[in-house]
């Protein structure tokens, strides 16, 4: 039975996408339809009790949040494409860690980021925020100058391997650099070069080229 | 060569990692870090946790930071000894990182800035805002009546076995207690998990302060 994504053009879905096209996975997406509140219907709830997206179902196993299904994918697959999880401890170890960073500080600061100046006007009918907007930039910018001495040894987030640590940065590194106005990024050199070389995979460009043609864009 | 532990001995990151430590039965030794005088803004710390927080660990010269990661380091390295708390098996697995990707997501923002509210407030000798406090709150409760329908299935978050997704509530969860708030014992498969974690031997030991289990006696601090 083909892998089932239920989810929707935003960034845990994109996630997902990107680790089963790197590892080749055919599937099917519906998207849900947050304008009709499906996400809260009592269906999508009995699958995904907090009412949001995405979630799976492999052939009747269902899972969400984006960073364990990435990684049940990752396993599962773990025969073919890229070996996304290390599996020597040190290595595991620095993988976890890069994780749990990317999860506990970035991911916060990128949410304010992209709330602050797309989703307040976007979803919300409000108006855009630049103060909180450049207080967000302003803790990026501070990790950023982290992660630049980090990628100054190393080629990727948790080592010299590419791994799910980097994929699960990767929609909002696209956000902040594409569609916040920001040039952060860009004045972190490491940085740069290492947000260059994880969008230019065909994995991520496939998953944007599929929103744009679903999109009619 | 034993482990050493660098926090604060009741930090509740500090403690999450001490309770999977004794969990799993490693020795280690604590060393206090001396956050009130800026120890962990030091360049000698900075050289070990770039992001100036607390703790990391220094296992036989692997230097490790981000609790939760620790504590995953520590639960793979030893997977037979203490408590098993990764499932191996590819499901069991993935409805493990589910529950901890929830603890994350969804039941540790709110459940941290209710207790700091509360703490940093009184340690100022200050009245915690009650309306900042109950929006805090009300988050976690609407979270909680999730995990309060899973535990009516299940023994533990990801199934019925403990795992560390169980584990990282503990001191969040613990300290709204010591605040004063009852929303960890009102529904009652919450409360029912909750007692059984927090009554764990693991957690008796660190609930009031990690401390040293061995010493590294050659070692240099």
């Amino acid at each position: 039975m083909v892998f089932k994504v239920y989810g929707a053009w935003t960034v845990c879905t994109h996630r997902v996408l990107c680790v089963l096209k790197e590892k080749d996975v055919p599937y099917e997406l519906t998207i849900i339809d947050f304008s009709v509140g499906e996400h809260k219907s009592p269906g999508f709830l009995a699958k995904q009790p907090y009412g949001q997206t995405p979630y799976i179902d492999d052939d009747g196993f269902i899972l969400y949040e984006s960073r364990a299904i990435c990684h049940y994918i990752a396993m599962k697959y773990a025969d073919r494409g890229p070996q996304l999880v290390p599996t020597e401890l040190r290595a595991d170890a620095l993988y976890q860690q890069a994780s749990s960073v990317e999860y506990s500080h970035f991911n916060e600061h990128a949410v304010a980021a992209a709330t602050a100046v797309i989703y307040r006007p976007v979803y919300f009918n409000l108006p855009a925020d630049p103060v909180a907007f450049d207080a967000a930039i302003g803790k990026l910018s501070a990790m950023f100058d982290v992660y630049d001495v980090t990628l100054g040894k190393q080629k990727y987030i948790a080592g010299d391997e590419f791994t799910l640590a980097d994929i699960h940065h990767l929609p909002y590194m696209s956000i902040l650099s594409v569609e916040t106005g920001t040039n952060v990024i860009a004045t972190k050199p490491n940085v740069d070069r290492w947000f260059k070389d994880i969008s230019s995979r065909p994995s991520w460009k496939a998953v944007l080229e599929e929103q744009k043609l679903a999109q009619g864009k | 060569m034993v482990l050493k532990l660098y926090g604060s001995r009741r930090f509740a990151c500090t403690r999450r990692v001490g309770v999977v430590l004794h969990e799993k039965k490693v020795p280690f030794e604590f060393i206090e870090v001396d956050w009130q005088n800026g120890e962990h803004k030091s360049p000698a710390y900075l050289d070990k946790q770039p992001f100036g927080q607390i703790p990391y660990i220094d296992d036989g010269g692997l230097i490790l930071y981000e609790s939760r990661a620790i504590c995953a380091y520590i639960a793979t390295k030893y997977p037979n000894q203490g408590t098993v708390l990764i499932p191996t098996q590819l499901k069991a697995n993935a409805l493990y990182l589910q529950a901890a990707s929830i603890e994350v997501s969804q039941f540790n923002d709110p459940a941290e800035k209710a207790v700091l509210e509360v703490m940093k407030k009184r340690a100022q000798g200050k009245t915690p805002d009650k309306a900042v406090y109950d929006i805090h709150i009300a988050r976690l409760r609407t979270i909680l009546e999730v995990y309060d329908k899973i535990l009516g299935k299940q023994r533990y978050l990801a199934g019925d076995d403990i795992t560390l997704a169980d584990l990282y509530h503990l001191p969040y969860g613990c300290a709204l207690t010591d605040i004063g708030s009852s929303i960890m014992e009102e529904m009652p498969n919450v409360g029912r998990w909750f007692k059984d974690i927090s009554s764990r031997p693991s957690w008796q030991k660190v609930k009031d302060g990690v401390t040293s289990t061995a010493k590294c006696s050659i070692c240099p601090r």
